[in-house]
């Protein structure tokens, strides 16, 4: 009897010793290595999602490359959502948004924790072209970058919204998981009808 | 810390008995000549195995502390003249995280934000208005009142020094992403201790 209660106190011990170092590690990993979600909505056509609605890719989110808030123009990133109404589905239909916290998102379709993910067209001091924004040219200010969906008039996007702060910057998408036979890496092209009128000269 | 140096040193301990143990128990059936060739095998393992602890402890105590740090909150230094009078240069504060996570940043507190322009440095400001809140934005010397109001999932943040504070007067409403915690509990100087005043501009908040 009193040897069975060991066995199971040691277990317990054991495994409250696992529990404590494998969450904390995993958190961690998530947070500041990698992290993969899974993208809805048609807004990054046809880079990802081609199929429309009833296929959903599977991205890798590469967090450590943006550890320090650098981003090229043409890389896929990920964002903190700045509006709240962007996920309502009302608002824009077609937008695409990746699903990091699956439970959540489904209790509440207005989470302002919502990620967004679009491709960087300029960063800060370029001055850009803007797609229906209330200013035809608008200069990217300090600590800034200008987000735009591929799929242009169904994303909501800097021309809507402005430019975004670089500390909603959240990851920096590389490659795409699934399904596989869409496993790819995502390159970093900047389309070339968006080109900069001017970047700043360093 | 010293909790970490307590685990490592018995971990060591641990290590070194075992090793002892290899030792004595390789003696009885080994040839003489291999004898030294085994203890240093031993020796080695030995060192091989402290070292992969350490890595391992490290790594576990960094991502507790990551974690804590995360989700939880701590200890922030602050520096800056634009929270005073509640906040005096370099004072030293206690910072919770979770309300940021559970939505409960409300008006009133005291929030520690990535600085919009400068996503590498905090701010540390009170926050005035939340989304849909209608602020007046003008300043104290202009004739005619000027109001906006804050857009959605945005937050407003000002100072308590209002005529020394880059703040959203300057560059407008900022995200609610952008909030990193809630300050709300004054630990150095100890003349001050305890929670943190109420904002002295009580006429700054909307009515509503």
């Amino acid at each position: 009897m009193a040897q069975s209660k060991g066995w199971v106190r040691r277990y317990f011990k054991a495994f409250c010793k696992g529990f404590f170092v494998a969450v904390p590690v995993a958190v961690t990993f998530l947070d500041r290595v990698a992290c993969v979600a899974r993208v809805e909505g048609a807004s990054m056509q046809p880079s990802l999602n081609p199929g429309g609605s009833q296929s959903s890719d599977v991205v890798l989110l590469n967090h450590w490359k943006v550890r320090n808030f650098e981003v090229q123009r043409g890389d896929i990133v990920s964002l903190v959502s700045t509006t709240a109404n962007k996920t309502d589905p009302s608002s824009c239909p077609d937008d695409a948004y990746i699903i990091v916290k699956e439970d959540r998102q489904n209790r509440s379709p207005k989470n302002p924790e919502q990620k967004i993910i679009k491709r960087v067209i300029a960063l800060e001091g370029d001055i850009v072209k803007t797609m229906g924004h209330k200013n035809r040219y608008v200069k990217v200010p300090r600590g800034h970058i200008w987000v735009e969906g591929d799929h242009h008039g169904h994303s909501f996007d800097s021309n809507s919204f402005g430019p975004v702060s670089l500390g909603l910057l959240h990851a920096h998408a590389t490659h795409i998981l699934w399904p596989p036979e869409r496993w790819q890496k995502l390159e970093s092209v900047l389309p070339p009808e968006r080109l900069l009128v001017q970047s700043e000269a360093e | 810390m010293l909790y970490l140096c307590i685990e490592i040193l018995t971990a060591i301990k641990r290590n070194n008995v075992q090793m002892h143990a290899t030792t004595f128990r390789n003696l009885g059936n080994i040839m003489p000549g291999q004898w030294w060739q085994s203890l240093h095998r031993t020796m080695l393992r030995g060192v091989l195995g402290k070292t992969f602890r350490l890595v391992g402890y490290t790594i576990q105590y960094g991502c507790i502390a990551h974690c804590a740090f995360e989700y939880v909150g701590g200890v922030v230094m602050c520096s800056g003249p634009s929270m005073e009078p509640t906040i005096q240069n370099s004072d030293v504060v206690f910072a919770e995280n979770l309300s940021r996570h559970f939505y409960g940043i409300q008006r009133g507190d005291i929030v520690i934000a990535k600085s919009p322009s400068d996503p590498k440095s905090n701010i540390c400001k009170r926050v005035i208005g939340l989304e849909g809140d209608k602020i007046l934005t003008n300043s104290p010397s202009d004739f005619f009142k000027s109001h906006s109001y804050v857009p959605t999932g945005h937050v407003w943040l000002e100072g308590d020094n209002l005529q020394n504070s880059t703040d959203s007067r300057y560059y407008g409403p900022i995200p609610y992403g952008l909030i990193r915690g809630r300050i709300f509990f004054k630990i150095w100087p100890l003349s001050d201790f305890g929670f943190l005043r109420d904002s002295p501009n009580g006429h700054r908040f909307s009515d509503d």
